[in-house]
């Protein structure tokens, strides 16, 4: 390690950092203070306990028939959110993420000795349940966190498909139904949210740009516990009516509901918070921290899907957040936004739902694309077919994104005459995504092939892609989405998009960085028949779902026309086909994970800063930090316009090189 | 004062503090973009539902429109229904002179003069104290409750909204206090003084923001709303509950006006809420 930590008195203190003599605040107790006697289990102790005296304490001072709302809660609402609060803060308390703003305020500094500590130095397995701050440890607890969001998601979508497969017999009541539903629905936008700008946002992009580690290292460990502390709230819900409203919980509906849309409404709240901290961190990363040498010509694609997708984030999750504010002022202090008898409008709510909404699609959609160039040249040993247009795609989805919400809204009634506009906005953005999959075709063109599991899971990608990128153009389309709106056509067109893009370029990304994350060979039989038979089961599933939805079958609809029976037959087969796949591929997980083959620091030979660390990679990082000298993807025989490209930049060293600063 | 005086290294990374303190205020400016986007929210919220004027809901009772009016003419007969104007620009006006003093004690610290850092600090966050209090006052003398029209929502959360801001600048602010007093923030380590100013700038520009609308969209112009009834609510104890739906929807007859009108009354009897059991 390089810190040398020369005195311990409270003044006058210096510690080597990074080589450098560094004055040091006074150190108060052992380094690390409070925070060695905080982990996750304080947080879940201390959380439940505020969770019960608020809930205590709200019952105590709430009278009974506290009705007066226009859709009026009732004493349990007010408990069941001061549960919700208590547990959020209780929590957060409990974990340690108070202790940095309270030293902030009384003047006490963190030490270079404290901030080790926090980064999980010499603690071993325990600092993956404590609130650490290496970059690396977060993306880790991320990838963990993410998987169980993910399964809980997969296993309500399992139970979907079972009720809509059982034609014979109604397996579930109606309201647990559209319960399981909206779960389902949020759960996985959160999972996939956060399935590669976590892991592979934290991990990776701090060493892919050369840095030692995120700008902002305590603020990532509160995006990720603040997470957990949300995924919470929504998975309490369920206990108390449930989220029946689908995922975008439209009024009037959700005014209806039962207490468990509060647990929505504070899992929104909260993640928006974790979103726009983890947005800000990265973004702040990217752009000052970059390795010297690293122009925005030589910055890997991934680093700009990961940027754009924090941006996107960043300005329109406050929309959606404060949508479920207004819903939440609505249901616990009597105010009418949502209630068009007393003056407000519930497609003011579609509005703010919406400016998110579709955005959102992107900020899944683009780091998994940017993953799949990422990898491409890895494994055709070329350089990207154009990496300028690859740029030119993130940056046109970026500036169309925020204006496309209004399609979702055709059918609403609202505002009619923006809807051609709307259309021609949403058409539009076919092109910068059109750019991406071609860049992407065109890396494979004349390219010889390294077939390895990562690149198998981008074969998907770009299949998927392309199918739920076609029908997407359908449904912007005013005309045709009259008789598609509602129906399990747009179903199977989300879910080839976000699923069929989303979660297979997660998977490829997973696969590619797994062996600078865990050291280890993800087992590639394993995995590929995992991959391949998840491929399998959603072509089955989702293509059939497209028959349906041709054929007029609703979406969210518990009970259905016998003439749909064929079709949903198919779609739950192969919803267990996806089931089935995804467990063998959990299986190639965590089997490698304990026992898989030793990986070596650069086993696929890649050319970009994160694998020319050591594995498993210091605390550090880089003991020295890098030069970037060259182009990400100077694979093989030089791309003549990229070889012109960097006559321009003045730089034809062909090998990147550390050195020092 | 302004002498020259040796590079500041971060304690924790070895970084100058200079290189940490344009990080911190990047990020400074990009939190205040997600801000931003919130307090557009709400604006977007406020001025929508002024142009629409949903069902005449959007005056406060009391206020209703009898004839057309324009925005900045209110009629003498409505205007005990709408918040008195003067209070947002007052508040406005101490935010400001708070956010002032914090510019003044930034520019002084960063001067050298460590004095000053300290008393603008401390007379920084006095004000915004007072603004804080002018506040809450201002909800609590409302004329109207949250629930007395679309206007009285809106207004109400605005004005929760800059509590909000408010709490985060006393919080700023009071570290401010201890640490320049401390000799934590001096001249060469003034990037926390000057993040906070950024801050109290971004959040003086809100609460303006605020008063704008409320002082200038108060009566809708659209004074002829689609007007479509009242909703009389069926609390959960109302004798008169509708039956609660089947558990099977084919056994489900077709709703009546009455089960639709009930609303949550015959939702919550279907729904395991501990209230309809």
């Amino acid at each position: 390690m390089t810190t040398d930590v020369t005195a311990s008195a409270p003044t006058g203190a210096s510690a080597i950092v990074f080589g450098a003599e560094v004055a040091q605040p006074p150190q108060h107790g052992k380094p690390g203070g409070i925070m060695r006697h905080l982990n996750f289990g304080t947080g879940l102790l201390t959380g439940i306990v505020m969770a019960a005296v608020a809930g205590w304490v709200t019952a105590a001072l709430t009278p009974t028939s506290a009705s007066n709302a226009t859709f009026a809660p009732d004493e349990p609402e007010y408990v069941y959110l001061a549960v919700l609060i208590g547990w959020v803060i209780g929590f957060m308390l409990g974990m340690g993420a108070f202790v940095g703003p309270i030293r902030w305020l009384l003047g006490r500094d963190i030490t270079h000795a404290d901030a080790e500590y926090m980064a999980g130095k010499d603690l071993g397995v325990r600092r993956y349940f404590k609130f650490t701050t290496d970059h690396k440890v977060v993306g880790i607890q991320y990838l963990v966190v993410v998987m169980v969001i993910l399964g809980f998601g997969g296993i309500l979508a399992m139970l979907i498909r079972t009720e809509l497969g059982v034609t014979w017999a109604e397996v579930f009541s109606p309201t647990f139904y559209n319960s399981i539903i909206g779960t389902h629905g949020i759960a996985m936008i959160i999972g996939m949210i956060v399935v590669m700008s976590g892991p592979v946002g934290n991990f990776i992009v701090p060493m892919m740009i050369g840095a030692r580690d995120m700008a902002f290292p305590r603020l990532n460990a509160l995006s990720l516990w603040l997470l957990v502390a949300a995924v919470v709230c929504l998975v309490s819900s369920m206990f108390v009516g449930g989220i029946q409203d689908g995922w975008s919980v439209y009024y009037p509906l959700a005014a209806q509901a039962p207490p468990g849309m509060l647990g929505y409404q504070l899992t929104i709240i909260v993640f928006a918070v974790s979103t726009a901290i983890a947005s800000v961190n990265l973004m702040t990363t990217i752009l000052t921290m970059r390795a010297k040498g690293m122009t925005w010509s030589r910055t890997p694609i991934l680093v700009y899907g990961t940027f754009a997708a924090s941006l996107m984030g960043l300005y329109a999750f406050p929309f959606f957040q404060y949508s479920q504010i207004l819903g939440l002022t609505d249901r616990i202090w009597n105010t009418v936004f949502f209630n068009p008898v007393e003056g407000g409008s519930v497609w003011l709510y579609e509005n703010l739902f919406w400016l998110l909404g579709h955005p959102e699609v992107y900020v899944i959609l683009i780091p998994s694309m940017a993953v799949a160039l990422e990898i491409m040249p890895v494994f055709l040993r070329r350089p990207l077919f154009s990496f300028n247009f690859a740029v030119a795609g993130i940056v046109g989805v970026v500036a169309l994104s925020g204006l496309v919400w209004a399609h979702h809204m055709y059918m609403t009634g609202w505002a009619p005459a923006v809807n051609y506009p709307f259309m021609l906005s949403t058409e539009m953005i076919s092109i910068p995504v059109g750019f991406l999959v071609l860049v992407a075709i065109g890396t494979f063109w004349r390219s010889t092939v390294w077939t390895r599991l990562p690149l198998m899971a981008i074969y998907a990608v770009v299949f998927n892609k392309m199918i739920g990128g076609v029908t997407g153009v359908y449904l912007s389309d005013v005309p045709a989405d009259q008789y598609f709106h509602g129906s399990m056509f747009v179903v199977a067109h989300f879910h080839y998009m976000l699923m069929g893009a989303g979660l297979f370029g997660a998977m490829g990304g997973i696969a590619f960085f797994f062996p600078k994350m865990t050291g280890r060979i993800l087992d590639e039989r394993l995995g590929s028949i995992g991959l391949w038979t998840a491929f399998a089961g959603f072509q089955i599933t989702f293509g059939s779902m497209f028959v349906a939805g041709l054929q007029g079958q609703p979406r969210r609809v518990l009970q259905f026309d016998d003439m749909f029976n064929i079709s949903n037959w198919i779609s739950t087969i192969g919803a267990y086909v996806i089931g089935l796949g995804m467990l063998i591929f959990l299986a190639a997980i965590v089997h490698s994970w304990r026992s898989g083959e030793i990986a070596s620091s650069n086993p696929w030979g890649s050319k970009s800063l994160e694998w020319q660390t050591p594995t498993p990679v210091p605390l550090e990082n880089f003991a020295v930090l890098p030069v970037v000298t060259e182009r990400p993807y100077n694979y093989g025989v030089p791309d003549p316009y990229e070889a012109e490209m960097d006559k321009k930049d003045g730089d034809l060293t062909t090998v990147g090189q550390v050195g020092p600063r | 004062m302004s002498t020259q005086a040796p590079e500041v290294l971060s304690p924790t990374t070895g970084e100058s503090m200079a290189t940490v303190g344009r990080r911190n205020t990047l990020a400074l400016w990009l939190l205040i973009v997600a801000d931003a986007a919130g307090t557009i929210a709400l604006l977007i919220s406020y001025t929508y539902l002024w142009s629409l004027n949903v069902n005449g809901g959007w005056a406060p009772p009391g206020a209703k429109l009898t004839a057309v009016e324009t925005n900045n003419d209110i009629p003498k007969h409505m205007q005990g229904s709408f918040a008195p104007e003067w209070p947002f620009w007052a508040i406005l006006g101490i935010v400001i002179l708070s956010t002032a003093a914090m510019w003044w004690a930034y520019r002084s610290g960063k001067a050298g003069f460590q004095t000053a850092l300290v008393t603008g600090s401390v007379l920084s966050l006095l004000l915004m104290l007072a603004a804080l209090i002018g506040q809450w006052v201002q909800i609590s003398t409302f004329p109207f409750g949250p629930s007395d029209g679309a206007y009285a929502s809106a207004v109400i959360v605005l004005c929760a909204s800059n509590i909000f801001h408010m709490l985060i600048v006393i919080f700023l602010l009071t570290g401010m206090v201890n640490r320049s007093r401390r000799g934590l923030i001096n001249q060469q380590n003034h990037y926390q003084a000057q993040a906070t100013t950024y801050y109290m700038t971004w959040v003086s520009i809100s609460v303006l923001l605020g008063a704008l609308v409320t002082t200038f969209f108060v009566v809708s112009p659209n004074t002829d709303p689609a007007v479509f009834g009242s909703f009389k609510q069926m609390s959960s104890s109302s004798a008169e509950v509708s039956p609660a739906p089947s558990s099977s929807p084919s056994a489900t007859p077709s709703a009546s006006p009455s089960d639709k009108a009930s609303g949550k009354a015959s939702d919550k009897a279907a729904s395991p809420s501990p209230s309809a059991s």
